[in-house]
């Protein structure tokens, strides 16, 4: 306990700005709040709503949908770009990095901007491109399945923070094990299947359960901003339902209710992962 | 890797070609993307639009003081998490991990409820309070990950020699730590000045805003307008890609092992 | 089953674009069913020509031939040649079992074929009781064990080992020696050692081939390296203690080994004054600074018989014990 005080302002801020609020959001979550007056509390009320709220429960479908397909997609980028730029030195691959990282530096509301013209059935470049190669245009902001796949493409590209974890645990796999592999005459496909991607996967999980968190999350940027929750709420992802509850209706009680319900459906989607990483973790600790 | 690269540049290069096209005419015929002749008035009618200026400065505000506060509080705790044992460092590791796997939103409503009690909500530096928990524990593993690289037999020399364990981080951690911590500076800065639902559920007055938030008002406009609102965008990323330009180098070579 | 490398060369570039010669014309065989091991302290380029036989490392100039098959520009995989690494790089994430066998598999031979090979190494090296473990459960010994186990197991031409007992505790290092020797006599594989430590070289090797600066000194049996050191290095680099080596007239340098330098209360040969004095079990170790000279002299002598600190006494040796250098080249005369 003796390094304790460098600890303290961060579990000190974590308490104020974690902790604390999910207390609150707790305690709220079985009053009825609107913010002028004090939170009245109504007992179970909240969850007969939420057991019956269609528009929340289709919405953590949605989020559930667009998790589903974005996440591997852009997991597969991220461990597929760790892969290829790991090697250590050379211009090709500093500038592989920064090209693989510079999408997430885009601010997210820049980023929206740019794809509410890409998407555009009239202005847009990519409904354009599908139209010179003879493909057919889904219909991206004007069609319940176009708005999700265009939801999707808009997450596809910012994954530095998972490229960078992910290249972090390629590159403290130690050279000797991969110089055993060759050594002993396998491909480079058996090296990275039999030996890379095993020794990646507690990684590897771990990300995805923090994806699946950051996809719920930041799918609400440009669900406001490019498609607005439609057409048909084809797009009213779960936090944007939770934004409109609290900052439009002024609900905060009933919105605390839905905030929690969100953070027990997370853990529990992620509670599995988390284990099994730590599982695979635990028998492979290398000596 | 050079098609890895592409795909990861396109949508960048499509949206600085886009903003110099010119603005309201009628749909094109098919793919047409090269700006001819470059409108670069886009640029200056942003303005017209959005207060850039006012809402510049307050990112500007915010950057400069989330980044420091985050920077100290994460190298600490960073430090913490690397030199503690037992339980210390398991309740470190656990809040770190809880933070990391709570979504945002279920924090929207209960922070604002509790900084509107105390009368911290909608000022410009509202959201600059979030450096107090060190912003994200991906910049506390990112420390601790520097750290560990850090021979113990330093740190337990440096202890022996009467130093503090504050004296012990500023005098001989932080230091050898430097590429984390310009990592961690930079990517605070992105953090703070790319920002959006933190002041869009924290800052009600648009006054308040920073200018990735005040991007928010041209997501209405008519969609024949698309250059200037491209130009806005790009005005707003172009801080963001100098500064991580100028730390990448120190940034991967925080990740990679020596 | 042998091993030649001819005028092997081979520079790298370091920081700021300085170079540095590794390999400076290296001219080495191993021959059928021999154990060689390259002695030489750290930075010599031992390891890098290990590497350069193994294939991990390419040549700037010279050849590889195994079996008298040129092999220079063939890819590691298709060598032939087992390694065994310094921290034997087992795969944690594998059972010692599919640790043994991953060469097998990588090599497409079918999976009920690989069993039984790796049992019948594992029953040579005793480690059928292991097969079953990862690796983190084993000791240090046990999983320098499995690696020679992961190399025998394909009958390679030629088996290298890097260092192998270096991360090792001295008690468990001599019986890991044995075991090494036990393994390539029962296998009949010529194998190249690498090691800094010259007492496991004598101890080991059929010849030892002693590095330094990226060139081999000398090549030839532990008894003869050590009877008869081709150059004044070797004499200092090989043996137990470094030789003395003083001075003397016409260009030549004279040198004793500790072991043969007596230590006298009078008598004829060089007087001196005794400067430390250092118990290493049965016998001591003596420095002692002749008159006139710059450097003291190392001898090794009977506890009875030890001098006290700042004691005069004579250094005596008979003439046969003698070594005679070029105080230019270092070369013997």
């Amino acid at each position: 306990m003796r390094r304790l005080p460098l600890a303290a302002p961060y579990l000190l801020g974590s308490a104020l700005l974690v902790l604390a609020p999910l207390g609150l959001a707790a305690a709220l979550a079985f009053t009825d709040y609107f913010g002028f007056r004090a939170p009245e509390p109504t007992g179970t009320d909240n969850l007969a709503r939420l057991a019956g709220d269609q528009v929340f429960w289709a919405a953590v479908g949605t989020s559930a949908l667009v998790a589903a397909v974005a996440v591997p997609l852009r997991l597969f980028l991220a461990v597929g770009a760790a892969l290829l730029l790991a090697r250590r030195r050379g211009a090709r691959t500093a500038l592989g990095r920064v090209a693989a990282y510079l999408p997430s530096v885009v601010p997210d509301a820049a980023w929206a901007l740019l794809w509410l013209w890409i998407l555009n059935p009239l202005y847009g470049p990519l409904p354009a491109l599908l139209g010179v190669l003879g493909l057919p245009d889904p219909g991206f902001l004007t069609t319940p399945w176009g708005a999700r796949l265009g939801l999707v493409l808009v997450m596809a590209f910012q994954v530095g923070e998972a490229f960078v974890v992910a290249l972090a645990a390629r590159l403290a796999i130690p050279s000797r094990l991969h110089e055993a592999v060759a050594v002993e005459g396998g491909s480079p496909w058996f090296a990275m299947t039999r030996v890379t991607l095993p020794l990646m996967a507690p990684v590897v999980l771990v990300l995805a359960v923090r994806d699946v968190v950051v996809v719920v999350q930041n799918a609400f940027v440009p669900a406001l901003l490019v498609t607005d929750g439609g057409p048909v709420d084809a797009t009213l992802t779960a936090p944007l339902v939770i934004y409109r509850r609290a900052f439009e209706y002024g609900e905060l009680g009933y919105a605390s209710t839905l905030s929690v319900a969100l953070l027990v459906l997370t853990g529990i989607a992620a509670a599995f992962p988390l284990w099994l990483a730590a599982r695979l973790a635990g028998r492979q600790r290398v000596a | 890797m050079i098609a890895l690269s592409v795909v990861f540049l396109a949508p960048l290069a499509v949206m600085v070609l886009g903003s110099l096209q010119r603005p309201l005419q009628p749909p094109p015929n098919g793919l047409d993307l090269w700006p001819d002749p470059a409108e670069w008035a886009n640029y200056p009618a942003v303005a017209r639009f959005m207060p850039l200026g006012g809402l510049l400065l307050n990112s500007l505000l915010l950057v400069v003081l989330a980044v420091p506060v985050t920077v100290a509080v994460t190298s600490m705790a960073g430090l913490a998490i690397v030199t503690a044992r037992g339980t210390a460092r398991r309740l470190l590791v656990g809040v770190s991990v809880l933070t990391l796997l709570v979504p945002a939103a279920t924090l929207w409503v209960p922070r604002v409820v509790l900084l509107r009690g105390v009368g911290l909500a909608d000022t410009p530096f509202t959201v600059a309070l979030l450096a107090l928990a060190g912003t994200t524990p991906f910049y506390v593993l990112l420390f601790a990950l520097a750290y560990s690289r850090i021979p113990r037999s330093l740190l337990e020399a440096a202890t022996l020699e009467g130093m503090s364990p504050f004296a012990v981080w500023r005098r001989v951690a932080l230091p050898l730590a430097r590429p984390a911590a310009v990592a961690v500076a930079a990517l605070a800065g992105l953090y703070y000045w790319s920002t959006f639902m933190d002041p869009l559920t924290l800052v009600s007055s648009p006054g308040n805003w920073p200018a990735a938030l005040g991007l928010r008002t041209l997501s209405e406009m008519e969609v024949a307008l698309y250059p200037i609102y491209l130009a806005a965008a790009v005005l707003v990323t172009a801080p963001a890609l100098l500064a991580f330009g100028v730390a990448q180098r120190s940034f991967f070579s925080s990740v990679e092992r020596r | 089953m042998s091993l030649v490398v001819e005028g092997a060369r081979k520079e790298f570039v370091a920081r700021r674009g300085a170079r540095v010669l590794a390999l400076d014309g290296v001219d080495l065989e191993a021959k059928p069913g021999e154990l060689l091991v390259v002695v030489g302290p750290s930075g010599s380029g031992k390891s890098t020509l290990l590497r350069a036989v193994a294939g991990l490392e390419s040549l700037d100039a010279g050849r590889v031939l195994i079996d008298d098959r040129d092999v220079t520009g063939v890819p590691a995989g298709r060598r032939d040649v087992a390694l065994v690494f310094q921290e034997a790089a087992l795969f944690p994430h594998l059972r010692v079992a599919a640790n043994i066998g991953i060469g097998e598999r990588a090599r497409g031979t079918r999976r009920r074929e690989v069993e039984t090979r790796v049992r019948e190494v594992a029953r040579a090296l005793d480690l059928e009781p292991l097969l079953g473990r990862m690796p983190d459960e084993l000791s240090g010994g046990e999983r320098q064990r499995v690696a020679l186990a992961r190399a025998m197991v394909r009958s390679p031409r030629v088996c290298l080992l890097d260092e192998p007992l270096a991360s090792v505790d001295t008690e468990l290092r001599l019986r890991m020696r044995a075991e090494i020797r036990a393994v390539q006599r029962s296998f009949g594989v010529p194998m190249v050692h690498v090691t800094h430590d010259q007492a496991e070289a004598m101890a080991l090797g059929d010849r030892v081939a002693v590095m330094a600066a990226g060139r081999v000194l000398q090549c030839d049996t532990p008894a003869e390296v050590y009877a008869r050191p081709a150059t004044a290095a070797v004499a200092r680099s090989f043996g137990p203690l470094p030789m003395n080596l003083l001075p003397a007239a016409d260009g030549v340098i004279l040198g004793v080994r500790p072991e043969r330098l007596r230590v006298c209360r009078e008598g004829r040969g060089r007087p001196g004054s005794v400067v430390a004095v250092e118990p290493s079990g049965e016998e001591c170790l003596v420095r002692v600074l002749p008159d006139g000279a710059e450097q003291d002299l190392l001898a090794r002598v009977p506890w009875a018989d030890a001098p006290h600190p700042g004691e005069r006494v004579v250094l005596a040796w008979r003439p046969e014990d003698e070594h005679r250098f070029d105080a230019a080249t270092g070369a013997r005369r």
